[in-house]
Parts: C-alpha cells; structure tokens; sequence
C-alpha cells in the first residue's frame, strides 16, 4: 500500500505539481524566479561548496537523464565492461563532489549569520532534500554496484512506464531500501521545485550563447511603428508560412504514399506463413493438374488412337464432347449410315466451344457469336460470324479383338463396314490426324 | 548612420561642494527598502580616495568593462559566452559586501527602555543584514574629506602612475588637496553589464538610453555586477535581483529633473540630449587609450546639421529630442567648447556622463617657512596646480594629458577674461594672448561664463517630452499591445522561496 503510493501515486502526483506550479510561477511570480545567489553575503565558502555542488550534480544528472532518455542506447554501451566502469567511476566521482559540496553549502548556511538573514523554511527543506538524496546516490553507488548496467532493466522501464502512463512498480519493488528511498527522494525533489528556488534550474540562460550584445527596447512612436512593419512583414510571411505549409503537407502525404506503393512493389507481397502455406497447396494442386494434362497429352502424342466411347453411346442428336489430338474440344455423333461422324467443336471463328445439341436443320450452335455449323459438313450457315467450316475428324471403329472394322482416312472416304456387327462390342476411336493435317 | 538620442549628463566638478544631498536625495526615493541599504545609486566620492565600492576602478580585480582585441573589435573582460555559465555558480569578480560596507542602525530604543542605572544608556550599532550587534568598520564614504589620510587617499589608484614630486604636489598646501566626484550610473552607450547579463534582462531604452533592469526577468547571475566598471549596479541581497540607478525615469517622463539632479545644492549637475551614431560604436571605442576621448566626440552628431537631423527623424527620434538636443547644455560642454570629459574612459563603454574637471589653482606655497603668492598672479599655470594634470588625465582622458591641459587651459582663460572685466587688474593684451592660447573667444567665453555660473533650472535640465502616452499608442494589432497596457495585477516585489 504504501508501496503503492509512493512509487506510483507521488510521482504523479510531483510530476502534477511541477509542471502546473511551475508554470503558475512562471505566469504569475516572475519576480520571485531568481538564483537567490547569497555570494554577495559570503563568497570564500561559498566557492568550495557551490562550484563541487552545481559540478557534480550537473555530471550526475547528465548520466541520469541520457540514461533515462536513451534506454538502449545506454543499455547496449553499458555491455561494454570498460565503458561501465568508467561510467560507474565518473558517476561516483561527480556523485562524491556534489554531496561536499552540499555538505560544504548547509555547513555555510547553517553557520553564517549573514547568509541565514536571507534563509527561508524552504531554503533548509531543499537543503536537506538534496543531501540526503545525494547521500543516497552515492550510498547506492557504493554498496549496490554497477547501477549503470542494472538500472536500464529496473529504474528505467519503471520510469517509462510512469511517464507512459501504465504504472508497473513491480519493476522496482524487489530493489534494495536504500535504491528505492532514492527513487522517492527524486519525487520529493521534483515536487518541490515550484514553491522552492529550485525553479533556478530552469532558468538556465541559455540564449547568452548566441544572442546579440546590446539590448535595445523602444517604447514610443518608434516602436509602434517598427511594430507596425514587423507586424506586416509577420503577417505576410504567415501567410506566405501557412500556404508553404499546406503545400508541404499534400505533398508529403502524396510523395509519402506513392514512395509507399513503390517500396511495395519492389518488395513484393508480404504474406503470412498460413497464407503462404494455402498458396503454396493451390501452386501444388495447379502443378498436379498441369502434370495429370502433360501426361494426358503425352499419352495422346504416343498413342494413333484415342478412345471415345462405344459406339452404342453415341446419339445422333446430342454429341459426345471428347478431346482430339490437338488438345481441342470435339464431338462425337452417330452418322446417318450408322457410322460414326466426328467434328471438331471448336469454332473457326474466335474458338470458342460449340454446343453439342444438334436442332431440327442439322446444326450445331456455337453460343458465342451465333454461327450454326452443319454438322454433315461442317459448314456455317450463310452470314455466320464464322467464316470457315469445322472440319471432320478421322475416326476408326474396332471390335471386342481388336480388329478394324471401320475408319475414315485423311481423304474422307470409309473403309470397311459394320455389317452384322453389334453397336455395343465396336469402340469408337479417334485418329492422329496425317502429317499434312486437315480433312 | 544609425542616428540616436540619449539623454546625457555633465556634473560640474569646479562647483561640487561634496554635500551628499544628491546622495541622500536618491536613498530617500530610492533605495530605502530592505536589500537596498548598502546601495547608493549616486555616491559622492573624494577623490584622491579609493572611492565606493573600495578600489572600484581596480579592474585587475573586478575584471569590469571591455578590452580591446584590435580596431573594431572588443571583448568583455570579466567572461566569455562560455564561461559566463561557470560564472553562474560562482563568480570570483563579483565584490561581495565587505568591499562596500555593512549597512547598520542603533537600537534607539534602548534609550528610552534601558532599566535605570549609573551610566547613561547608549544605543548600540547593529547590523541591518543580521540584526546583530555589530562593530562598524565602513560605511559610505568613510573616506569623506579624508583626502590627506595614508589609509585611503594614498592607495588611490590613479596616483600609481605619478612621479614622487607629482605626488608631493597633492599634499602640498595644508596637506589638502581633493575635490569631490559625485557618480551615477553613466548609462553607457556600449554598456558591458547588458553584453555580460546571461538572462538578457537590462536593457537601453531606445528613445532615451536609459539602461534598465526588468525585474521580471533578472535571475540573479550576477554577471552584470562584475562587468560594470563603475560598480553601479548593486546586488539586492534580500530579492535576489540586481538593482542600479534608473536616471528617475519616472520623474524625467514627467518633465522633472531626476532627483539628484533637482536637489544638487551647488548646481553641478546638468541634463540634455545628445545625437550619437549607433553604428560606429564598436568600431569608436576600440581604438587605442590615448584616442579615445577624441573618438567618442567623433561619435556625438551635430544636432544642427540637416543630415544627423534627417537620420535622427528616420530613426524615430522625436521633434522635441531634436529641439531638447539643439539646446542641450551637455552638448554645449561636451562637443561644442570641449570642456567636459567622460569618466574612465578607458574601460570602454562610452559612458554617457561627462564631467568638468576641477581647476584647483594654485593662489599660494611655503617656501621655507613663509607663504607667498605663486608666480603668475593669482591663476597660476598648469605645471603649477595642486591636482596634477596626470591624475586628472588618468581619471578623465584615459591618461591623456593634452586633452585634460587643453580643457584646463580654456578654464583658466575665461577666468582671467572674466576678472580682466569685473576686477580689471589684469594686462587685456595678456588676457588676450592666454585666450588665443586657450582657443577661446571672448564670445565663448561669455556663454561659458553664463552658463557655469548664472544657469536658470530650465538652462541646466533641458527635458524633451518623452511621449511614454504613444507606448500604448501601438494598438495597430490587439494581438501584440494585449497584456502591455490597462490594468494589471502589481505584486508587491518579495523574495522567492
């Protein structure tokens, strides 16, 4: 419980606090902002204790602060042994020189009647605030070792998880007293910065670096009117600024997204392991399918003949769709003489497939472009899309023994009869077409 | 041309009486407030002495005001821009309040509440900082009239550079010999304690070149201590602010004299515009020592030439600045009869006060065992004086002697024209030769003569209007006046927790 509050409820509440005192200091105390410097009451001791003191601590909080901010940076450097041991020695050294100079600072204050005429209750607070936080800085250091390397594992994801909002104390709540009074203390001092002289660490003067010299301020007309130029100057560049800005804008998100679409494209798809193994069944299945058709087709090259069906399957009105030796749809009827009369189905005109159901004319319909071929002749039926008739395919017809009873040969004519024979013991084959080809 | 005005200064030393009303006048407006005891905006200090704060101008201590690196540039002696954060947590030029004094009053009311006994009861000193009995050591001016004394005046450091016999001639008659340097800030043109604030909280007033602290905005570094070479800018112990003389800004915004001027009881003190180009500044003031008075005249504009005044109303100085300037008495002692120098100008920041430096003639010497008449009547010459030229051009001209003779000498003539025409016992064909000498005339010398001593308030404090009205007048935008002008909360000034 108490754990509780003061690793998760008083850093909000410090952090709280900090920031909204401070900025209500800012606003309304400027006068009170000030170093409160007492150098001009007491100088010699002030020199030993202040100059270690701001020294130290500077170096201190440095470490602190990049190591906080910069968890993996830190992290990874602190794997190195040298490295941490230098750090470890650095921080301990500037941790050491802080805490004398503290030292130094509330001797001083405590003992100089000029320097306690300009004392406040709060001045003594800070004081011991930061004495006893230095102290325990350096306590740590000293008998909790290489808090350099172990802290990114515990301080820091505590702090993290603090400033991101998803509190996890556990991170730190295993750590040794001494470490954790630490922690508290950094809390306490951070809650006291806006009612203390602490605010002087933000008041950090950091424009002197690059500022100009002199300082001039008018307060008349001339003011006014360099105000009135300035103002000009500032209101065309703004809108000059927010019209950049909008163009900048649109043209970052379009850039942004049309680098987006390339970066992809040369990436290729990214897909996961599940997709990839449903994508890589289908490549397989369509790899099978192609093979079953490569063999199909092979077996079609090696063979003269390819079996259709029994002759007593085949109607003369509804054709049986077979595939002939150029891999092409074709049907099969049962000619007018009782013979077999192949056709290819594939329509002369765009090749599409064309239906078996022959009609009262004798025709069969290609449904895509309405052309009605004969199928005595194969002819299209005047002003058909298709131009040119489909042609007859050879066929031979074969008994139960395998002897040849019938077949159509290249020329067209018929060889050999089925007298006597039954529909039902003749196979229908289809023949290689003869090297010149066409019937 | 980078045409400004500023409102400029010339004390009188001839006329100085060393009464301390100035001094006291500006403690009672000013710096009678806890923090501010020790404080005196204006001081008048005896001179030879070591003045206050003690040895102010040693500036191998205090490390105040610019060096020179070469022509045209300067760089300020006390920190660099990187440095000036090491000097945040301690700054080892910064004097601390054992070179000023500890301020102090008696429990009075002891007097009235002491139980009755033998002996009469005494009202013990005690510290206004700790309120402790205390044993009073300094004080201001604890060195007052003390001009003979081994302790004080003989460690001024203006006598460094004197020969035994130069400094035997100050300690000549009655062992005697001072005069009085009254000095407030001297709102410099090329300030060091503006260069030197890390916080970028003083700053000079455009229209008028006063240098001010913003309060809101001092952090209490205390750079700007150590930079001044004046020592003018005091550290308030209690608010943690720097404080410095404001010239009464309020009082000169109301047409009034600031008060050490209004309540000088011998009249020294004179108040006027002048016309100076901004732009050479840097370049003016880093020429070698000797040059220097000469080149800060270099700088002061002629109010009357149609030029200066056409780029004075480019840069926004107002008719009356230019009326103020046409009629400025500063501009009459400083540029046009050359008679008043600045002080110390060696440190470079071109202060824009400027005194007449006293003429302590010689009526008289022992010679063994009697008094006579020095030779040369009763104005004696120059070798001859009782405040050796060297001093005077070690305070006064950044140790040139022909600058400091030249103003002796036009001093010297107007006094002898003058008693050659009330008094008439002197040779006019001899006058006249000392006049040519002096470069004056007699024209001149009646103007000199009329404004030294016959000076009405209006003559010597010649106020332009300063039009503080039009600050608030820049409501172009409500955007950039909001929070400058209405009603606001003011916050009794306190000490930071």
């Amino acid at each position: 419980m108490i754990d509780s509050f003061l690793l998760v409820g008083l850093p909000y509440l410090a952090i709280t606090v900090c920031v909204v005192g401070t900025f209500w200091r800012w606003k309304t105390q400027a006068f009170t902002w000030s170093s409160l410097s007492s150098q001009f009451l007491e100088a010699r001791q002030l020199r030993w204790g202040s100059m270690p003191w701001h020294l130290g601590i500077l170096l201190v909080l440095l470490g602190h602060l990049v190591a906080l901010a910069l968890p993996r940076v830190w992290g990874s450097l602190m794997t190195y042994p040298t490295l941490l041991v230098i750090t470890e020695t650095v921080g301990l050294g500037a941790g050491a020189m802080a805490l004398v100079g503290i030292v130094v600072l509330a001797f001083r204050r405590l003992t100089s009647g000029r320097v306690q005429a300009v004392t406040t209750t709060m001045d003594l607070v800070v004081l011991a605030l930061l004495f006893f936080q230095s102290l325990l800085g350096v306590l740590t250091a000293l008998l909790h070792r290489w808090g350099a390397a172990w802290s990114t594992a515990t301080v820091v994801p505590y702090f993290w998880s603090i400033l991101l909002l998803r509190p996890d104390p556990s991170l730190v709540a295993d750590l040794p007293p001494i470490v954790k009074a630490h922690l508290v203390g950094a809390w306490l001092v951070l809650l006291a910065v806006p009612f203390s002289r602490l605010v002087h660490v933000l008041a950090l003067p950091l424009s002197y670096l690059w500022r100009a010299p002199q300082i001039v301020i008018w307060s008349g007309s001339r003011r006014a009117r360099m105000q009135a130029k300035d103002l000009a100057v500032a209101e065309s560049r703004r809108e000059f600024l927010k019209g950049a800005a909008g163009v900048a804008v649109a043209g970052t998100l379009l850039s942004a997204g049309v680098l987006d679409k390339l970066v992809r494209f040369f990436q290729g798809p990214k897909i996961s392991g599940e997709m990839e193994t449903v994508l890589l069944a289908k490549r397989l299945r369509h790899l099978q399918m192609t093979a079953e058709e490569q063999a199909l087709q092979l077996e079609r090259q090696k063979n003269d003949r390819i079996l259709i069906g029994r002759l007593s399957e085949l109607s003369a009105t509804k054709g049986k769709y077979f595939i002939d030796f150029h891999m092409a749809p074709a049907l099969a009827f049962l000619g007018a003489n009782g013979l077999p009369l192949l056709i290819s189905a594939k329509c002369t005109h765009l090749g599409c497939t064309v239906g078996g159901d022959v009609d009262a004319q004798g025709q069969i319909l290609c449904p895509c472009h309405i052309s009605y071929f004969k199928i005595t002749t194969g002819e299209p039926n005047p002003g058909a899309p298709a131009k040119t008739p489909l042609p007859h395919l050879e066929w031979a017809v074969v008994d139960a023994a395998g002897k040849t009873l019938a077949q159509r040969t290249a020329g067209g004519a018929i060889e050999g009869s089925l007298a006597g024979v039954p529909p039902e013991a003749c196979q229908v084959y289809v023949c290689r077409p003869s090297p010149e080809g066409a019937s | 041309m980078d045409v400004r005005a500023q409102i400029s200064m010339v004390f009188h030393l001839d006329k100085c009486i060393g009464c301390h009303t100035c001094s006291v006048a500006c403690k009672n407006v000013w710096t009678d407030r806890p923090g501010a005891e020790y404080m005196w905006w204006n001081n008048v200090e005896t001179k030879p002495g070591t003045g206050y704060p003690t040895h102010w101008e040693n500036q191998e201590k205090f490390n105040g005001g610019w060096v020179r690196v070469r022509d045209g540039e300067l760089k300020l002696r006390c920190q660099n821009r990187a440095d000036a954060f090491l000097k945040l947590f301690y700054n080892p030029n910064q004097p601390t309040l054992d070179d000023y004094y500890e301020p102090w009053t008696y429990k009075y009311e002891d007097l009235f509440h002491a139980p009755a006994g033998d002996d009469q009861p005494t009202a013990i000193p005690v510290s206004q900082i700790t309120g402790e009995p205390m044993e009073i050591k300094a004080g201001p001016n604890w060195d007052d009239d003390l001009s003979g004394s081994p302790i004080y005046a003989e460690n001024d450091l203006n006598l460094d550079k004197l020969t035994a016999e130069e400094r035997a001639q100050l300690f000549e008659v009655e062992r005697l010999t001072m005069f009085y340097l009254p000095r407030i800030c001297n709102h410099c043109a090329n300030p060091t304690c503006v260069a030197a604030c890390p916080s970028g909280a003083i700053y000079k007033r455009g229209e008028d070149g006063i240098v001010l602290i913003n309060q809101d905005k001092c952090r209490g570094w205390r750079a700007c201590i150590a930079a001044c070479p004046y020592k003018k800018i005091y550290y308030n112990w209690k608010t943690g602010k720097s404080e410095k003389c404001i010239l009464c800004y309020p009082r000169l915004e109301t047409g009034q004299a600031p008060s050490c001027f209004h309540s000088c009881v011998g009249r020294i003190r004179y108040l006027g515009v002048l016309l100076y180009d901004a732009e050479r500044l840097v370049e003016a003031m880093s020429v070698p020592d000797a040059a220097l008075v000469e080149s800060q005249r270099s700088l002061i504009l002629d109010p009357n030439d149609p030029q200066v005044i056409a780029g004075a109303r480019a840069n926004g100085v107002s008719e009356e600045y230019l009326d103020s300037a046409r009629n400025s008495p500063v501009w009459k002692y400083v540029m046009q009869w050359k008679l008043a120098l600045p002080l110390h100008i060696e440190y470079r920041t071109m202060p824009m006060l400027f005194y007449v430096p006293p003429l302590l003639p010689v009526i008289g010497r022992k010679t063994n065992q009697t008094y006579r008449h020095a030779r040369g009547g009763f104005f004696a010459g120059l070798a001859e004086a009782r405040l050796p030229i060297k001093y005077l051009a070690s305070l006064f001209s950044a140790g040139n002697v022909e600058v400091v003779e030249a103003v002796l000498k036009k001093m010297i003539a107007v006094r002898h024209y003058k008693r050659a025409q009330e008094v008439k016992d002197l040779e006019p064909a001899a006058v006249e030769r000392l006049m040519r000498e002096a470069g004056t005339t007699p024209a001149e010398a009646e103007e000199i003569y009329a404004l030294t001593s016959l000076p009405t308030a209006y003559e010597r404090f010649v106020i332009p209007a300063l039009h503080r009205e039009e600050s608030v007048e820049g409501v172009l935008n409500p955007e950039v006046c909001k929070g400058c002008s209405g009603f606001g909360h003011a916050p009794i000034p306190g000490r930071g927790a």
